[in-house]
């Protein structure tokens, strides 16, 4: 008892994770997805870099490093890996703006601009020069957001202050979502008679219902308004989380929350279930085949020892960026840490190389090579991936 | 275990605390669990007041990346701050609450009177207790003058109802009962008393203790007669499988928690395992099954959702998002109405938007909360199950 089987089983609740798992159920497979907790997706922006080194990140993905798992993926299932996204989070009422041709900025809290490809549509009124005019608003008590900091780098910006009785994002975007609190506040607003073209709010316009609280200001200000991202809790990053996790599940798929997988079942080359710790009898889930993204380090799918660095699940052999002096880069800002490298070393299958197993699968963040800070790469890439480890996953259990 | 030390503190914790969103008084489970834990010191007297706010739905535990308990570190904060300091009246009859809902069953009919009066509520006020959803109301008959039905079945369950059940909706129980028959299980009603959760969540240990050491002598002797034990109620089955190994150090743990299913995976078990073949009939019913804190923080999936695809014709759609706020005794004392209050509604308003007919939740509580608040019907999956299978609570 307590063994049902799946198609699939998926490890990680992060952007590739659900990505893999959503196409995955929607062709009809039996997928279940174990986490052991939340992602580090819910600590992100929420916007989607695809590849930040050039103006046109397909072009920039061109000139990355022949090892980048991005030249495992063609160009069309990159381009649908992005269409796909669009689409299912616009049904989730998260809309998103941008194309795989064009990277655009988002305005950061310290007044410099990130760039990226795809954004929330409540960041997509971001400016993109030095030209607009802004208003920013703050809420007093809220850690971590000064407006001053970006009024500093731009001339035409000033900002006010409004005191909503919470001082933390999260009990911001839960107040916004009352009507009677976004009555109150919106009649403040036009009470200030602001003459900027343009107003700016940090990211807590809401948890479910971001579009549309950014539009009704929008229209009762007659301004166009956009989100600058906070450091977490980040509610785009949340958003982004929910609408994935529930596009999943409106596909059919299911989550074991609070299921951390801490062995596995074999025999010869597969796979035949994971296992999760339990007080009582143990818990067990099989499955055909297995996906793995459960993130590099701070997902949890790495771990760095003193002298090297294990794959936490199947104890698959990572990529270890030589000695440990060679991890870090003694300039933080230079982004070349050898670090960013460590991961697994998967074929064009997406199958980890100099492993045993044929039923096992990797996306995401695990991926060797990928040095997502430097290349500005995160998300993208995981969808990219997600894709690719999908396909070949049902090539494998057809 | 506490390892407190493993928090990187990137706040995904915070995110996912209902009271943190509503209540600004409570720090949130980052500060109130591991980073407060390096200044609890064992000499020294609690200090931290806003333990009490935590509800004890546990959604850190479960979202944290680095395997930091949150809830756990605050569960014994609330224990040594309970310990340390008298009591309100509110929290000492809630820790008790099986001996008072013993005493609201046995004069049901006058004691449901009382309670649905003016003096009644200001009495509960006075005791710090909130009336904004009426008090459930105490059954006369509960499961305890269930008559046992013999029966040769092959496999046997140990049914550990709940004083939910017992004292509230024994209707619901039996219904249970009658459904188990039906897949040919003979079910047994051991000698039982509250689960302990309360007594917890209401700082009380040993009261906890003293109740969990008798339930698992009683279920020890089934289990060694080859029962399985079968919750309904997941805060229970939480504090059955979690909580009796976990802080309450109950020496019989292992045994139970190896031996103690949820109802409906056991359901599942027995249709995995080819013992039944349930011919589920239609039920044209459009649902929420709202998804009981405790039921997440199980790590079993949802199995009545396993179920209810298997019923033709119903629409369910699953929210494990949002905490309905009552969490059992919690969110009846005055000092938490205003926060339970607000995530009900919010909780209510996302339902509501789905045009669902009704509300679905294992836990009892949920059910009192979401229904109370939105005036639909909130069902137990065991009475759709039911209605699927044409099984009524007579016999």
């Amino acid at each position: 008892m307590g063994v049902i089987q799946h198609d699939v089983i998926i490890i990680g609740a992060g952007v590739a994770g659900l990505t893999a798992g959503a196409i995955l159920a929607e062709k009809g497979y039996n997928v279940a997805l174990v986490a052991k907790g939340e992602p580090t997706a819910c600590l992100s922006t929420g916007c989607i870099d695809i590849c930040s080194l050039d103006h046109d990140p397909l072009h920039g993905v061109s000139h990355l490093p022949d090892e980048h798992p991005y030249h495992l993926v063609s160009r069309a299932v990159i381009r649908e890996s992005i269409e796909k996204f669009k689409e299912s989070m616009a049904q989730m009422g998260f809309s998103y703006i941008g194309s795989p041709e064009t990277n655009r900025y988002v305005l950061s809290a310290l007044g410099t601009f990130k760039t990226t490809c795809l954004v929330p549509s409540t960041m997509a009124a971001a400016p993109q020069d030095e030209k607009d005019d802004l208003h920013i608003i703050t809420f007093s008590g809220l850690k971590d957001f000064y407006p001053s900091y970006i009024t500093a780098r731009r001339k035409n910006a000033s900002f006010s202050t409004y005191d909503a009785g919470a001082s933390t994002t999260m009990g911001l975007a839960t107040n916004f979502e009352r009507e009677d609190f976004l009555e109150k506040f919106i009649s403040w607003l036009e009470k200030l008679n602001i003459r900027e073209g343009k107003i700016a709010f940090p990211a807590v316009l809401g948890l479910e219902s971001a579009g549309m609280i950014t539009k009704k200001i929008e229209e009762r200000l007659g301004r166009k308004v956009f989100e600058i991202p906070t450091i977490p809790p980040s509610m785009p990053g949340r958003r982004l989380f929910n609408a994935l996790k529930d596009y999943f599940r409106k596909k059919g798929g299911m989550i074991y929350w609070s299921w951390p997988v801490s062995g596995v079942e074999k025999t010869k080359k597969i796979i035949e279930a994971v296992t999760s710790p339990s007080e009582g009898r143990p818990k067990s889930l099989n499955a055909k085949a297995f996906i793995l993204a459960s993130g590099s380090f701070v997902g949890g799918g790495l771990t760095a020892r003193r002298d090297t660095i294990v794959e936490n699940i199947f104890n698959l052999p990572v990529l270890v960026p030589g000695q440990r002096d060679n991890w870090f880069d003694s300039d933080y800002f230079s982004l070349n840490h050898g670090i960013g490298k460590a991961g697994i070393i998967v074929d064009s299958s997406f199958r980890p190389k100099e492993a045993d197993w044929e039923n096992v699968f990797v996306c995401g963040g695990i991926i060797a090579h990928t040095d997502v800070l430097k290349n500005g790469c995160g998300h993208g890439m995981a969808l990219a991936t997600g894709h690719a480890a999908a396909a070949s996953c049902m090539g494998y259990i057809k | 275990m506490i390892n407190f030390e493993h928090c990187i503190r990137c706040t995904i914790c915070v995110e996912n605390c209902p009271v943190f969103r509503v209540n600004p008084d409570f720090p949130g489970p980052k500060q109130a669990g591991p980073d407060a834990q390096r200044f609890r010191m064992e000499k020294e007297k609690s200090v931290d007041n806003w333990v009490l706010l935590c509800s004890q739905c546990k959604r850190c535990n479960m979202a944290c990346p680095c395997g930091v308990d949150p809830a756990e570190i605050i569960l014994q904060a609330q224990q040594r701050y309970g310990l340390q300091h008298p009591r309100t009246l509110a929290h000492l009859l809630f820790a008790n609450n099986y001996y008072l809902s013993a005493l609201g069953s046995l004069t049901a009919p006058v004691a449901n009177k009382v309670a649905s009066t003016k003096i009644g509520k200001k009495i509960f006020h006075a005791m710090g207790i909130t009336t904004y959803i009426p008090f459930p109301k105490f059954s006369f008959k509960t499961m305890k003058s269930e008559k046992k039905k013999k029966s040769k079945a092959i496999k046997k369950v140990a049914f550990f109802y709940g004083c939910f059940i017992n004292f509230y909706r024994p209707d619901i129980g039996r219904k249970i009962i009658r459904l188990l028959e039906s897949f040919d299980v003979d079910v047994v009603l051991p000698e039982q008393w509250c689960c302990g959760l309360p007594a917890l969540g209401n700082g009380n240990l040993a009261i906890a203790r003293y109740f969990a050491q008798k339930n698992a002598a009683s279920l020890s002797n089934y289990i060694d007669a080859g029962y399985d034990v079968i919750y309904t109620c997941t805060s229970c089955g939480l504090c059955l499988m979690h909580d009796y190994p976990g802080i309450l150090e109950i020496s019989l743990a292992k045994k139970i928690t190896e031996n103690t299913y949820d109802l409906h995976e056991y359901i599942i078990g027995l249709i995995d395992d080819g013992y039944i073949e349930p011919q589920f009939v239609e039920v044209k019913r459009k649902i929420v099954y709202h998804i009981p804190c405790h039921l997440r923080a199980l790590g079993i999936g949802y199995p009545a959702a396993k179920i209810m695809a298997m019923i033709p014709g119903l629409e369910y759609e699953i929210f494990d998002d949002t905490c309905c706020g009552l969490n059992g005794s919690y969110g009846f004392k005055k000092t938490n109405e205003e926060t339970a209050v607000q995530l009900g509604t919010r909780a209510v308003s996302l339902i509501k938007k789905t045009g669902a007919e009704n509300i679905m939740a294992d836990c009892g509580s949920c059910r009192m909360q979401l229904g109370g608040l939105s005036g639909m019907d909130a069902l137990d999956p065991a009475e759709i199950i039911c209605e699927s299978l044409g099984i009524t609570d007579e016999k």
